[in-house]
This record gives structure tokens, C-alpha cells and sequence, in this order.
């Protein structure tokens, strides 16, 4: 029971990180209808970016700023930067290819994440970096559950993920922003003629996507996951499956689809072969697609004939 | 049949007469554009003048003397990666070109045909079918793979199929590396079935009649013999009862399927028979490498495969054959400073010439780059950065002029870093710039990618070579989606 | 007493809250044409993709020659014998004007794809047939469509003749009932008139049944048999044009409550 409990209490942490990858793929997809495979790449580079921003505070063990600060410049950082990337692909790799086909949009798409990997191995090299959280954070501190243990970074993440999830929720139903997303998710031609800027809006949803992504990196680094141009591959597929999972285009989806995901891999990983853990992630994504395409919590859309 | 009103010109004078405004010369008119002009112009008219079947025994002549023109066994290496990668891309270009199915699992086909080769033909199981049995079965069983993945795909279409799909050769490439230590109920002790990541090695070279295809001339001969049978299969497919089905249904489903076209069968068959030619591949692919493994049938393959189809044009049939070549030779070049030296200065130069239409303009941008070269290596030496010498980083022929013109930092790493982010922000600004202003930033950009090239790129090719893949889809998709030799497509959104 | 062409009985077709027909029946008799009008949103190209098979009807049946084809997949409807345009022009613009036509040839053909591949005898003179059919389907548009255009891609078309490469296509694949969206929206007066003969002609000529959804009432009046007035999926009128044209039911339907008292 306590195992089950353990791994449950993994699932839920780790599918926090799914969550705000998930979050990012379905805010993209929502509003453009456009699949951004590249979306992973954003995660590693905002893993990459906070660990340089740590050491340059002189972290992980000698920062010249309280660690609460390093923790925000982290972040900050990353989510800066994350932004910064996803707007500069979406601005010259994506924007031509507005009125083509699907299939251009995905090669292209292909192509960024290929050129993000391989962009990263030239200028951070092949070495795994390591966040070595322990040396900044106490991971004493926290609390238990019976005697299951809940260190105070992974109530970071989960808190933050919700926090996160939350403003972006409200971003998209409650503001004059997001009623404009919203109208460029239907028709993007009837939203500029009612005075919309359409690249205005679209420039925001992948800022906001890939900060979204950054911010993930960064809390995954914290977890003490290793880092490397390839785990925006994995991370990416998985946040990806839970987007779909929770119904691709639904905010709720994205963060029910990420926890579903985490908890069900740490499941597998725990009760089953670990090895097969990412195959079970995949095999869950095609029975979702197989039999209920939109997900959990999304919408069936009409087209006219 | 009521006289034509309309205003147009009369359709039998528009026909014989070839006068402004007349149907047939408007309808020429992307022709005349589209007519290269310039030396090289002419030949390639005499080229396309020729019959079809002389345009192809050109190149497979070529590829027929190869082997006697060499016995360097890297060169008949490549020339059968080659062959195994057009056959992948024939295979790929039903699915994909014809019927538009984006399947972005089909990597999964080609291990699947190499593992199933491996497992009745190697020491894994102690099976060693001959080669006449285990090749057939091995199509067979991966066309039966190929309609199993189909077959719950068959309703999704698009983006969903893509995912679906993309995950399927996930799922495989990640049972292939854990089967390690298969546990079965019925089995006392757990089965290696695919050796985990380290694959199946000793797999059993092929023979038919008695003769082993020891050498690698054989394979050679093998894989061309396949591929000649590959092209001409497609070529035959183009025009046919099924391709036009395919065609019809890449360009609107729900059209094609109200003109009698069966979608789901049709889905199936492009899955069925891509599938087989990819198994078949993977059989060969294990005999060559006498061994399988499963770091092969990744990511990167998928997208190369994409990249060739892409870049030579989808649905043209002697732009998968360029871009597959192009795709395979080119990584080959760049594994040697030398050679991808002077591929690279080639390539600059020869874009350079073909964008820019006057020789006054070219000339000026080759000279501004020139004295942007000297200058900024005035400006390094001035601010004393460390350097090295000309022998320490380059040799061969084009050693003193490299060496005289660019500066090799000492700490390669960080100067060269720093350019290639610099290149590429200055790429990236140059498309939102006017022409003038691309005219003239040209030399500067110029010589940042000699720069970033031979101080950084130089040195790590593999990375290299991943970065030019992916930056030359994006620019693919952006600037001419129909590739070298497609034909512009009109799209209704 | 021969049996309809197409038959259509008690038909409805749901769409959540929104019902698009609504218990609609029709019979088109052999080598009728039959106009269907009504206002936007009445439920007219519903019907068509009712009876093509896009939908399956919630409730009653469709017929086609007797056999019935409620259900089936668009395929298998086109297969026995009843083909279609549409509103919006729907080619496959990327092919050319024989490849539109050749594909559409699909369910006619039995070469298998091997066969096609090393050319075998079916294969060949299957191929022969095509080229025939091709010549047989676009002379019926006269001088339009020939020549070098036959070798053009279908984007490079004008508009008017695209309408006429998709009737074509329709023809193509040997249907004997053919179901016109809208043939004539977007032309001008003589393409317009051109388009009502060529209609008129398919029925004389190759004894097609035609039903046509249309707008233009000057084609309707040119070549209807029979008219049926149909208003949010309901039929207020049938009969005659003059007497659905004279019904106050239609002319409420497209002028408003009160318009039909002024007759």
C-alpha cells in the first residue's frame, strides 16, 4: 500500500512536468491547429537555460544570492528564454507556411527539432548536466504522508504546474487576450477582419506555450532529472500523448492528460518492467486516439461538407 | 453546341495560332516562366528532350561501372547504403507522395523486415532458413505488420495519423531494445529475443543457388538490381489504375472516395506494400551488416527519409532518386575536412551565382566578402585574440588561401559558438529585410558562415550534418515546398 | 410500371438539436430531372450527402434502382450507380484533366495493382478503355475541354470549366444518376444558359436521371421535369415550376410572411 502510495505520489509529480508541456502543445494546436513537434526542444533548451543562469549566480553550491532568488532567476530565465526561442521559430519556420499545407508545417516542424537538438550539442556539448539541487535546497524539508516522503521541490513543481495552468486558464476565458485567441482558434480570416491582429496573437500563444515549456525544464532539472539535448525527445512525446489523452485544444484536458500520464507511467515503472514503462505511455496514447480521437475533455469539431 | 460567347478567343484559332492572349500560350505561360536561363539552360533542354528511357539508362550506367571503376569498398559501401536508402524512399513515396498518407512510423517497417531476417537467420535461435525461404516470408509477415498498423490508423487521418503513427515505431524501437529478457509464461527462464540494445549479431549473409553474397560488389549489384526494379515499379504506378487512386485521394478524400475510391482499402494497401518494400530493405540491410540493431531505426533515419523525399519533390520520381542521393552521399562527403571543404565553397559560390542575376552584382559581393575577411581579421589581431597557424588547422590545397583570409581562433569553441548564433540570428534577420538590404549585408554574412564553418562546424560533422538536415527542411518548407523537382502544388484549405 | 431510379423514404436527418430533413421522400423516375430548391440552410446538399452515404439518415431509407442503399459508404453508393458535384467545386486540382477523369474510373477497372505494375493484358486494355471513356466524357463539352488541356492541371482551369470537368468526372464513373450542387452558381447568363443545355442533354442524349439542386430560377424553368421546394428540411411544394413557383408556401419561404399575399 505504502508503494502504491510512493509511486502514486511520483506519478503526480512528474505528471505536473507532463502537465505544462501538455499545456503547451494544446494552447499551439488550439489555437492554430498546428501540431508543434519542435515543442520538446523548448523544454531542453529551458532545462539547458536554467542551469546556465544557476551557474552563473555562482550555483550550485556557492550562489551569491539567497536561493529563493536563483530559484526565480532560474525560472525566469528560462521562461525568458523559452519564450524568446518559440517566437523567433513560430516568426521565421512557421509563419510562411500559414497558408500551406499540413504536412509542409510538420516537415518544417521536424526540422526545428532536429536543428534544436543539434543546434544544442554544438554549443553546450555532449556533457550531462545535473542541477545537483541538493547542494541549494535542503530535500530534508517537506513533509510525509504516512511514510512517504514529499520533498519541498517537488511541492514546487506540482504547486507551480497548478498555479501555472491556472493562469493560463483564466488568460484564455476571462481576458480580452484570450477571447482573441479564442477567435483565431475559429477563423483566423473573420478575427482580422474584426480588427484582431492575428500575428500579434499567435506571437503570444507561443510565448506563452514556450514559456510554458521552459518552465517545465527548469522544474525538471530540479527533480534531478539529467540533462541532455535528447530528453526534449521523450519528455516531449509523453507531454504530447497527455495533450492528446486529455483532449487536445482543452486547458483542463492538457492538466488532467499530464497527471494521467505521469501516474500511469510511474505505475508501469513500479508494478511492471520499468523498460516497458514508455511503451505502455505510447500504447495508452493510440488506444486513446483509436477510440476516442478528441480525448477526454475535448470537443468534436463539425466541418461543413 | 452553342458558339462561344463568352468573350474568350475562339478555341480553333487559339489552337493552331500561337498569338498573345490565345488559351494555349496563357496556358504555357508558367512554362515560359519557369525556363532556366543561362549557360546551362541549353543542356538541360537537350536533357529533358530526350525519351524517358535514355534519361534513366544515363544513370544506371553509371551505377553499372562503378564497381569496375573502383574497388575501394567505402566507395561500394556507400553505394549500397544507397540502395537501401532509395528503396526505403521508393517504399515511402506510395505512402507519403501518392497516397499522402503521413506515416511517421515507417522506420518501425525497415527493423521489423531486419529483425524477422535476423530471427530465422542467424545464431539467436539457432535458425538458419535459406535465403529463398526467409526473404518471402520476411516481406510477408512485415506486409502483415504493415496492415496491422493500418488497420487501426484506417479512420484517422492527417495530424492524428501522424501521431498514431509516430508513436507505433516509438512503441517498436522501444520493445526492440528491452526484449532482452522476455519472461513467457510457458518458459522456465526469460527468452533474449531481439539482444536488447546491442542487437542480433552473425545474421547470415544471403545465398541463392549456392552463391553467398560474400563481397561487397554483390550486394551492389543486389540493391541495384532492386532499385531499377523499385523505380520502374513506380514509375508504373504513377499513371495506373491504383496510383491515380492514391493521387486522387492525397488530394481530396472525401471527393475521390464519392468517385467510387475505397479510402480504407486503399489507406491499407499504401501501408500493406510500403511496408513489404521496407521489409524486404531490412532483410538486406541485416545480411549486408550481417547484423541487426536497433539504434539504426530511430528518429534521424525518419526524418533523412523525409528530407530526400521532400528536397527532390513529393511525386516525382527522379527527385526521390536526387534526393536520395543527395541525402546519402552528402553526410559520406562530409566526414572529410577536405572533401566537405570543398563541397561547401562550391555549394556557397554556386547559390550565390544562381540567386543573384548579374555578374557586376556577383562580383561585388565576392570581393565585399573578400576585404571583410581581412578586415576582420585586422580587427582580431588588433584586440590580440590568440590564434593559430595555418598548419595547425587546415591542410591540402586550399591551405594558403584559407589560411591567409581566415582566422582560426585558438579557443575555437567559444568564437566559433558565438558566430553560429550570430549567423543564425543574422540568416533569420535578413528574410524580414528588403532585397537592397540583403544585398548588402550578404558579404558580412558570407563570411560570418565561412567563419562559423571552418572554425567550428568543421569540427564536428555528425552535428554538422544534423543541423544542415533540419535547417534545410525548414528552409525547404518556406522557400520551395515542391522541392528540386516537384511540380508547385495548389492547395484548398 | 417501371421502379424509381431514386427513392427516398421518410428520411430524417438530425444534427444534435438541429433537424436537417425531416421525414423527406422522393421518387425520381428513369431519365427525369428533377429540380430540389429552397432557401440556404433548408437541407439541400444534406439530402445529396444523405443519399451519397456521407450520412446515414437517423430515420428512413434510400433506394437506388431498386436496391437499398441507406448507410453504405460513399464508394459503394458511387459504385452503384449514382454520382455527384459540389457546391464549392471539389477537383483534384493537382491532376490533370485525364487524371480527374481516369481516377474517377476507379470502380469501373478490375486491374489488379501488380497487374498494372508488369502491364498485364487486363491492365492494357483496360488502360485502352480509359483513354476511350476520356474522349466520350469530354466531347459532350464540345471544344471545351480538349487538346492540350487534357494534359493541364485542373488549377489551371477557368472557373466555368472546372464545373464542367466535374460533371465530367461524375459521368466518368459510370453512373447513371447524377446529382448536380448548384452546376450553374457562379456563371454568367450564357455560361449559365450553356450549363441548362448541357443538362437537358445528358438526359436526351444519355438518358441520365438528374436531380439539381439549384438557385437560378431561369434553369430551373429551363430543365425541370419536376420541382420540389424544400424549407428547414421539411417539402413545402412539389410539382410542376409553375405551380411551386406560384405556391405561397414557397414564396413565404423566400420572401417572408407576407409576401405571398400580394398574388
Amino acid at each position: 500500500m505504502e508503494y502504491f502510495g510512493e509511486q502514486l505520489v511520483n506519478g503526480i509529480i512528474v505528471g505536473g512536468v507532463y502537465a505544462l508541456i501538455a499545456l503547451g502543445y494544446t494552447l499551439i494546436y488550439g489555437v492554430l491547429q498546428f501540431l508543434n513537434l519542435a515543442h520538446g526542444e523548448l523544454y531542453m533548451m529551458g532545462a539547458f537555460f536554467g542551469f546556465f543562469a544557476m551557474v552563473a549566480v555562482g550555483g550550485p553550491s556557492a550562489a551569491v544570492v539567497p536561493t529563493w532568488l536563483m530559484i526565480i532567476i532560474m525560472f525566469l530565465v528560462a521562461m525568458g528564454g523559452g519564450a524568446g526561442l518559440g517566437v523567433a521559430v513560430e516568426r521565421f519556420a512557421y509563419r510562411p507556411l500559414r497558408k500551406s499545407r499540413r504536412l509542409a508545417a510538420l516537415i518544417s516542424a521536424l526540422g526545428v527539432s532536429l536543428f534544436l537538438q543539434s543546434a544544442a550539442l554544438l554549443l553546450f556539448g555532449a556533457r550531462v548536466r545535473l542541477y545537483d539541487t541538493g547542494q541549494f535546497i535542503n530535500l530534508r524539508s517537506g513533509f510525509s504522508i504516512g511514510s512517504i516522503r514529499i520533498d519541498i521541490t517537488e511541492i514546487m513543481v506540482v504547486v507551480g504546474s497548478l498555479l501555472l495552468m491556472a493562469i493560463l486558464w483564466f488568460l484564455v476565458n476571462r481576458t480580452q487576450l484570450g477571447r482573441s485567441m479564442r477567435a483565431v482558434a475559429v477563423d483566423q480570416d473573420a478575427a482580422v477582419m474584426n480588427g484582431i491582429d492575428v500575428d500579434r496573437v499567435i506571437t503570444i500563444t507561443f510565448a506563452l506555450a514556450s514559456g510554458l515549456a521552459g518552465a517545465a525544464g527548469v522544474m525538471s532539472g530540479l527533480l534531478l532529472f539529467p540533462v541532455d539535448q535528447y530528453m526534449g525527445i521523450f519528455a516531449g512525446l509523453k507531454g504530447f500523448t497527455a495533450a492528446v489523452v486529455g483532449g487536445i485544444g482543452s486547458i483542463p484536458g492538457a492538466m488532467l492528460g499530464g497527471f494521467i500520464i505521469g501516474i500511469v507511467e510511474a505505475m508501469a515503472t513500479g508494478y511492471l518492467n520499468p523498460t516497458y514503462a514508455d511503451f505502455i505511455a505510447f500504447l495508452i496514447l493510440v488506444l486513446v486516439l483509436l477510440i476516442r480521437p478528441t480525448g477526454i475533455l475535448g470537443k468534436k469539431n463539425l466541418a461543413k461538407v | 453546341m452553342s458558339e462561344n460567347q463568352t468573350g474568350n478567343q475562339p478555341e480553333t484559332a487559339g489552337e493552331s495560332g500561337r498569338g498573345i492572349g490565345t488559351d494555349e500560350w496563357v496556358a504555357q505561360h508558367e512554362q515560359r516562366l519557369n525556363q532556366a536561363s543561362g549557360p546551362f539552360a541549353a543542356l538541360g533542354q537537350r536533357w529533358l528532350q530526350l525519351p524517358r528511357g535514355i534519361q534513366w539508362l544515363v544513370p544506371l550506367t553509371i551505377a553499372l561501372l562503378i564497381p569496375f571503376l573502383t574497388s575501394n569498398d567505402y566507395i561500394l559501401r556507400i553505394g549500397v547504403n544507397l540502395g537501401l536508402f532509395l528503396m526505403l524512399v521508393v517504399g515511402l513515396n506510395l505512402t507519403v507522395g501518392y497516397a499522402g498518407l503521413l506515416d511517421l512510423g515507417f522506420v518501425a517497417f525497415y527493423g521489423f523486415g531486419a529483425y524477422m531476417y535476423a530471427f530465422v537467420a542467424s545464431p539467436q535461435f539457432g535458425i538458419h532458413w535459406p535465403t529463398w525461404l526467409a526473404i518471402p516470408m520476411v516481406i510477408a509477415v512485415t506486409a502483415l505488420f504493415g496492415l496491422a498498423l493500418g488497420t487501426p490508423s484506417r479512420r484517422l487521418s492527417g495530424d492524428y495519423l501522424a501521431i498514431a503513427t509516430l508513436f507505433f515505431g516509438q512503441m517498436f524501437l522501444v520493445l526492440a531494445v528491452s526484449s532482452d529478457a522476455v519472461q513467457f509464461p510457458w518458459m522456465q527462464e526469460p527468452v533474449d529475443v531481439t539482444g536488447g540494445a546491442n542487437g542480433i549479431t552473425n545474421v547470415d549473409p544471403f545465398s541463392f543457388f549456392g552463391f553467398t553474397f560474400s563481397s561487397m560488389t554483390s550486394y551492389y549489384f543486389l540493391l541495384l538490381g532492386l532499385i531499377v526494379i523499385g523505380v520502374f515499379a513506380t514509375l508504373r504506378i504513377h499513371n495506373s489504375r491504383h496510383g491515380l487512386a492514391w493521387r486522387a485521394m492525397g488530394e481530396d478524400a472525401l471527393a475521390a472516395q464519392h468517385m467510387t475510391i475505397p479510402p480504407v482499402r486503399m489507406k491499407l494497401l499504401a501501408f500493406t506494400v510500403g511496408a513489404a518494400v521496407a521489409g524486404l530493405a531490412g532483410s538486406v540491410f541485416a545480411s549486408v551488416q550481417l547484423g541487426v540493431f536497433p539504434s539504426t531505426f530511430k528518429l534521424p533515419l525518419l526524418i533523412m527519409l523525409y528530407a530526400a523525399l521532400i528536397l527532390g519533390g513529393l511525386g516525382s520520381v527522379p527527385g526521390l532518386v536526387i534526393g536520395a542521393i543527395i541525402m546519402v552521399v552528402l553526410p559520406e562527403v562530409l566526414r572529410f575536412p577536405d572533401y566537405s571543404n570543398w563541397l561547401f565553397f562550391i555549394v556557397l559560390i554556386v547559390a550565390v551565382v544562381t540567386t543573384l542575376k548579374s555578374w557586376k552584382i556577383i562580383t561585388a559581393v565576392f570581393v565585399s566578402t573578400l576585404a571583410v575577411g581581412f578586415a576582420a581579421n585586422g580587427i582580431f589581431l588588433a584586440l590580440g585574440v590568440p590564434y593559430l597557424t595555418t598548419p595547425e588547422w587546415t591542410e591540402g590545397p586550399l591551405a594558403p588561401i584559407l589560411g591567409a583570409w581566415v582566422f582560426m581562433p585558438e579557443d575555437r569553441l567559444l568564437y566559433g559558438n558565438i558566430a553560429f548564433v550570430l549567423l543564425v540570428v543574422a540568416i533569420a534577420w535578413m528574410t524580414t529585410r528588403t532585397r537592397r538590404t540583403r544585398l548588402i549585408a550578404l558579404p558580412f554574412v558570407l563570411w560570418l558562415a565561412v567563419f562559423t564553418w571552418e572554425v567550428r562546424l568543421l569540427l564536428e560533422p555528425s552535428v554538422t550534418r544534423q543541423l544542415l538536415i533540419g535547417a534545410l527542411l525548414i528552409v525547404l518548407m518556406a522557400a520551395r515546398p515542391q522541392g528540386l523537382f516537384g511540380k508547385p502544388r495548389v492547395e484548398v484549405l | 410500371m417501371t421502379e424509381p431510379a431514386l427513392s427516398l423514404r421518410g428520411v430524417t436527418k438530425r444534427f444534435g438539436g438541429l433537424t436537417s430533413l425531416d421525414n423527406f421522400s422522393l421518387d425520381v423516375e428513369p431519365a427525369e430531372i428533377v429540380s430540389v430548391i429552397g432557401p440556404n440552410g433548408a437541407g439541400k446538399t444534406t439530402l445529396f450527402n444523405v443519399v451519397t452515404g456521407v450520412y446515414t439518415p437517423d430515420e428512413g431509407r434510400v433506394f437506388l434502382h431498386g436496391e437499398d442503399v441507406t448507410g453504405l459508404p460513399p464508394e459503394k453508393v458511387a459504385r452503384q450507380g449514382i454520382a455527384r458535384t459540389f457546391q464549392n467545386v471539389r477537383l483534384f486540382l493537382n491532376l490533370t484533366v485525364r487524371e480527374n477523369i481516369k481516377a474517377a474510373m476507379f470502380g469501373r477497372t478490375r486491374a489488379s495493382l501488380l497487374g498494372s505494375i508488369v502491364g498485364s493484358p487486363l491492365a492494357r486494355r483496360e488502360e485502352v478503355e480509359k483513354e476511350e471513356q476520356v474522349r466520350e466524357a469530354l466531347e459532350f463539352f464540345g471544344t471545351r475541354l480538349q487538346g492540350y488541356r487534357l494534359d493541364q492541371p485542373a488549377y489551371s482551369l477557368s472557373y466555368a470549366n472546372r464545373r464542367r470537368l466535374e460533371i465530367a468526372r461524375a459521368m466518368a464513373t459510370g453512373a447513371s444518376v447524377l446529382l448536380l450542387d448548384e452546376p450553374a452558381a457562379g456563371m454568367n447568363p450564357a455560361e449559365t444558359k450553356e450549363i441548362a443545355q448541357i443538362i437537358r442533354r445528358l438526359r436526351d442524349d444519355r438518358g441520365y436521371t438528374i436531380v439539381v439542386i439549384e438557385h437560378d430560377m431561369h434553369v430551373v424553368e429551363g430543365i425541370s421535369d419536376r420541382v420540389i421546394a424544400l424549407d428547414h428540411g421539411v417539402q413545402i411544394a412539389a410539382g410542376s415550376f409553375d405551380e411551386v413557383a406560384t405556391s405561397p408556401a414557397v414564396i413565404e419561404a423566400y420572401l417572408g410572411k407576407g409576401a405571398a399575399v400580394t398574388k
